[in-house]
């Protein structure tokens, strides 16, 4: 990781880090988020005959691990999306996480796959809720169809296409701001991506695996 | 001696040909085969009889059996229809017993299940069909009487996976019926005892039998009056309707062919325009328009009723329309087979002539025309390559048997040996295929919920029955993208069209589809309502589908008409028509001859360009450009834009490239080839795009039951993400090596792309600077869309290179 960059941006005069891992950092809550995990997606393809190599389920939740290590954050936000539909056994991977951190506080502000029942979430560091608001910023899954203050949101897995001369071009998972919204990327390594596009009034950070840079 | 065929053929006053006779003896002295005839000559009636004849021999009045005695398997659902109807007529005219039923996708299930119950003699059907009856219960005792297996149109479903389901299937039934007889109908293709040996493996007693009816077709090219006026990069050819026109009118009636549907919508639209009073009696015919609307139209052309149909591949196979006595052959026909395939859609009245009008979509294309008649006069025939090793096919051959009766694993591998398809499949192959179906690929460890085919006493079955539902629908190996139903509000189905075309309208956007234009009113789940549009006209939409390459029949005989035009030694009025551009094109650059290799470059506002024409066909110049780029870029960091066509292919790079230098290198290299390929980031990409179909037919993708797609949406990945998955934790999957072994096969052509850099080897290289675009290169510069990639420079730099551009 200590060859990765971060990119700080300033928020309503508030430094956020946007990482190259695809999570925010927040220095000044040490709050660390995370957007559209779908963590339980390969068993559950698995379970229905679908043949989704078992080792993919590791890998997002050892990239969380390390990140953590490396913060030292408080607080661990999951902007939905964290578990894709029913419960199965990968339920237990992430249990162990929240184990393993036992001091550290864990939030989901719920998702529309968010489905699993009440007393599988009733751990005892995890609380689930439905929106999480501040003085300044709102933490949603879904973005909010008219925001009065900054929303931080998932839910739509942005990507940009970016072009060059000789008929070049790059597509990559990116944050996203318009406005008073602003979209996290999908975290889990099993999503798939939704292009937006670029005008005056949004900004635009593609992520590489090295860096975030300002489009 | 054929008392049957005798007393029909007697009463309809016909005289059987000679293979027709040939054809009923070997049927009778209980022979296997492959029948060797056009389309239009009575193969039908050939094998049919022979059938008939050995089934009222063999089966005398006490003992006459009614289960199942003959599978008649069709490329096509229209065919299957015709050929039902024609075996019906026979069985009634001669007052006999024999029932024969048809059994497709668009047969009901309650008729499905009817013809379980009471089974007929014979079914008509498609090779899907043929494993969905293998995935019900019972299906060898359905089959355990069966006689006859008559494969027709065996040279379309070769070279598919079709054609591997064939193989299987067949590899089964002989397995429950040892006495099977196999039949194959086949048109002439260059390799034919090949598709005879693939159809018929390891039984005695096998017979080719051949037509000698010769039809005599004649080609001609519509020319544009001035050859300097028409366009130079267009894949249209509307400059040339004002000539069309005339031709429809006065045909009898007329088949206009073109290569993508879009090309049909925008052929249809201007010709209606230009000349109103057909309409009423013209009409459009492509894969996507819906099932009632073509069998109207197909209706209407046997009638007599219709007086032109613009059509794609759609009407490539199968009836025949007596009236239809022109077909015109919009854009480059890319194989002789197909063409002769296509020209013998007209000419059916007996004695009469096929007629072919090939109709140029640029300027270049006319050379086409010329190529034609020299490989017609060389006899040069296309062949169809069949597949190896299509390990997507075998996993859902084994679900399907799973799903039924569950099989013994010992007894399948070895029935599948002895298919062509799975001869060298090895003990460990077929383990790892058992392992995925049962465990998903991975050794047995915790947390496994894998549970798709389990093994209980040695017997392999399905019994999780949501899993066998879901099986028994994605039961197939045509993979096709997304679709969406086009309707009006009123609810009358139009046809289908592709999830991403209309993704990117909304509603009150027009788009024009089957022929009219259309006004979104709403978009719900897998539907476009629509309603008529006064207004102006709309997008046409343009589907995505294979671009199918330049054959190397085609490709060589291109290559020895540019040899005349440079040895001043023309012989056809299509070069002729076209010494204008040759004069240009030697002015600019150079007309290579045979030993010559041109390459051009030039310089323009977009970067570099360097064009290099093989004259091989585009997926022989895809991968070529894909290994030169990497190449050139062991040499320096870069990054490509490639473009291709069938002549030669482009590769533009931001940095100029020293041609003499890199040449130098051992650029044209004719070793390596196969690791180049492999290193190559394309080969990768490609691979990527060939896993799309692999990983549907093996099962890993879910298109969603239809109707109810939304309830599945939590099941579905795109195959993408399989792919980028098994590349990242499990690259001894062996459905990502058969999507490398496939792009080499049949993406990179890897043998008709070592033949032509073998013969680069030998020509001298001639390199032209340009100051501005040749006739050659014209076509491909302007290309846009369709464009590949290859880099091997550091993205971060890409990235700032790109953001400093755009500052600019």
């Amino acid at each position: 990781m200590s060859e990765a960059f971060y990119l700080e941006i300033q928020l309503n005069g508030e430094p956020f880090y946007l990482l190259p891992q695809k999570a925010i950092y927040r220095p000044l809550k040490k709050q660390l988020f995370f957007s559209d995990i779908h963590l339980g997606k390969t068993t559950h393809f698995r379970k229905k005959g679908i043949a989704l190599p078992q080792q993919s389920k590791l890998k997002d939740i050892d990239l969380i691990t390390s990140l953590i290590n490396h913060y030292q954050p408080l607080q661990i936000i999951f902007l939905g999306d964290l578990f894709h539909s029913s419960y199965n056994n990968e339920w237990l991977y992430f249990k162990s996480l929240l184990q393993q951190f036992a001091t550290l506080q864990f939030i989901l502000v719920k998702g529309n796959h968010d489905i699993l029942k009440d007393d599988i979430y009733a751990i005892k560091n995890l609380d689930v809720i439905d929106v999480l608001e501040e003085e300044q910023f709102i933490f949603t899954h879904y973005p909010l169809e008219n925001p009065i203050k900054l929303n931080f949101c998932g839910h739509v897995h942005p990507s940009y296409t970016l072009r060059g001369k000789a008929k070049q071009s790059i597509t990559l998972p990116c944050f996203y701001k318009q406005n008073l919204t602003f979209m996290l990327p999908a975290f889990g390594n099993l999503t798939g991506l939704f292009a937006v596009q670029k005008n005056k009034k949004t900004s635009i950070y593609l992520i590489t695996q090295k860096m975030v840079i300002e489009a | 001696m054929y008392p049957l065929a005798n007393k029909w053929f007697k009463a309809k006053k016909w005289q059987p040909h000679t293979f027709q006779k040939n054809t009923w003896q070997a049927i009778l002295q209980n022979k296997s085969g492959l029948l060797n005839a056009p389309t239009g000559c009575g193969k039908t009636f050939a094998i049919w009889f022979g059938i008939l004849e050995h089934f009222y021999t063999a089966h005398k009045k006490q003992d006459k059996i009614t289960s199942l005695h003959c599978l008649w398997i069709t490329p096509l659902r229209a065919l299957s229809k015709e050929i039902v109807a024609a075996m019906q007529t026979v069985s009634a005219d001669l007052n006999l017993d024999y029932k024969i039923e048809l059994r497709t996708g668009d047969t009901t299930p309650s008729q499905k299940a009817k013809q379980l119950k009471k089974t007929p003699q014979a079914l008509v059907t498609t090779p899907e069909s043929v494993h969905l009856l293998l995935a019900t219960k019972n299906y060898t005792n359905l089959f355990k009487n069966l006689e006859f297996i008559v494969v027709d149109e065996w040279h379309e479903l070769l070279g598919s996976k079709r054609g591997v389901q064939i193989e299987l299937a067949i590899s089964r039934l002989k397995a429950i019926n040892p006495n099977l007889k196999i039949w194959g109908i086949s048109a002439t293709i260059g390799n034919l005892d090949e598709a005879k040996n693939i159809l018929i493996p390891s039984l005695k007693n096998i017979i080719t039998i051949k037509t000698n009816i010769k039809k005599e077709i004649i080609i001609k090219t519509i020319l544009p009056d001035i050859v300097e006026k028409y366009s130079w990069a267009g894949h249209i050819g509307l400059k040339l309707i004002d000539k069309v026109i005339p031709i429809i009118q006065k045909s009898n009636s007329t088949l206009l062919f073109t290569n993508t549907r879009a090309q049909s919508e925008i052929w249809y639209q201007a010709i209606l325009e230009k000349a109103p009073e057909l309409s009423g009696q013209f009409a459009l015919h492509h894969g996507s328009l819906d099932q009632i609307t073509r069998k109207w139209v197909e209706d209407n052309l046997h009638k007599g009723k219709l007086k032109a149909v613009v059509a794609t591949s759609s009407l490539d196979l199968g009836v025949d329309f007596a009236p239809v006595n022109i077909v015109i052959q919009i854009g480059s026909p890319k194989g002789i087979a197909r063409l002769l395939q296509r020209a013998g859609r007209s000419g059916h009245q007996p004695n009469s002539i096929s007629t072919l009008y090939f109709l140029p979509t640029n300027t270049l294309e006319i050379i086409e025309g010329a190529a034609i008649h020299y490989a017609i006069k060389h006899n040069f025939m296309e062949q169809r390559v069949p597949y190896v090793q299509s390990f997507d096919v075998l996993i859902q051959y084994l679900v399907t048997l799973a799903v039924s009766e569950g099989f013994k694993a010992q007894q399948i591998f070895t029935e599948i040996k002895g298919t062509h398809c799975f001869k060298s499949i090895s003990a460990d192959e077929f383990s790892w295929c058992l392992n995925f179906i049962t465990n998903g690929g991975q050794s047995l460890g915790a947390y496994n919920e894998f549970h798709k085919v389990v093994i209980e006493d040695g017997i392999y079955k399905v019994i999780d029955r949501a899993i066998a539902m879901r099986h028994r629908l994605s039961i197939g190996t045509i993979v096709s993208a997304s679709m969406m139903q086009v309707k009006y509000l009123s609810g009358k189905r139009l046809g289908v069209i592709e999830e991403w075309f209309i993704s990117k309208l909304k509603p009150g956007d027009v788009f024009w589809f089957a022929g009219k234009n259309l006004e979104i009113h709403t978009i719900r789940q897998m539907e476009v309502l629509t309603r008529k549009s006064k207004g102006k006209n709309g997008v046409i939409p343009s589907w995505m589908g294979g671009r199918m390459p330049l054959s190397s029949q085609l490709s060589e005989g291109i290559r020895m008409q540019l040899n005349d035009v440079a040895a001043k030694t023309i012989q056809y009025k299509e070069l002729e028509a076209l010494a204008p551009l040759f004069q240009l094109q030697g002015i600019e650059s150079l007309v290579p001859n045979s030993k010559q290799l041109l390459i051009e470059t030039l310089e323009t506002k977009d970067g570099h360009h360097l064009f290099i024409y093989p004259f091989e066909g585009r997926f022989v110049h895809e991968g070529m450009a894909a290994i030169l780029a990497y190449r050139i870029g062991l040499l320096q960091p870069i990054t490509f834009s490639i473009a291709m066509n069938d002549y030669g292919f482009e590769l533009l790079s931001d940095t100029k490239i020293d041609i003499e230098h890199v040449l130098d290198a051992n650029l044209f290299s004719n070793e390596y080839i196969y690791d180049d390929a492999v290193k190559s980031m394309n080969a990768n990409e490609m691979a990527k795009r060939r896993f799309r179909d692999i990983a549907s037919i093996a099962g890993l993708v879910f298109n969603g039951f239809p109707g109810k797609e939304k309830k599945t949406k939590h099941l579905q990945a795109s195959s993408q993400l399989f792919f980028k998955v098994f590349e990242d934790y499990e690259n001894d999957n062996l459905l990502l090596k058969q999507a490398y072994q496939e792009v080499m096969d049949f993406q990179l052509e890897i043998v008709r792309l070592q033949a032509s850099f073998d013969r680069i080897n030998t020509q001298i290289i001639c390199i032209k600077t340009l100051t501005k675009p040749s006739p050659f290169c014209f076509p491909i510069l302007v290309e846009t869309l369709n464009r590949e990639k290859f880099t091997n420079e550091d993205i971060n730099a890409r990235i700032s290179k790109m953001l400093k551009s755009i500052e600019k």
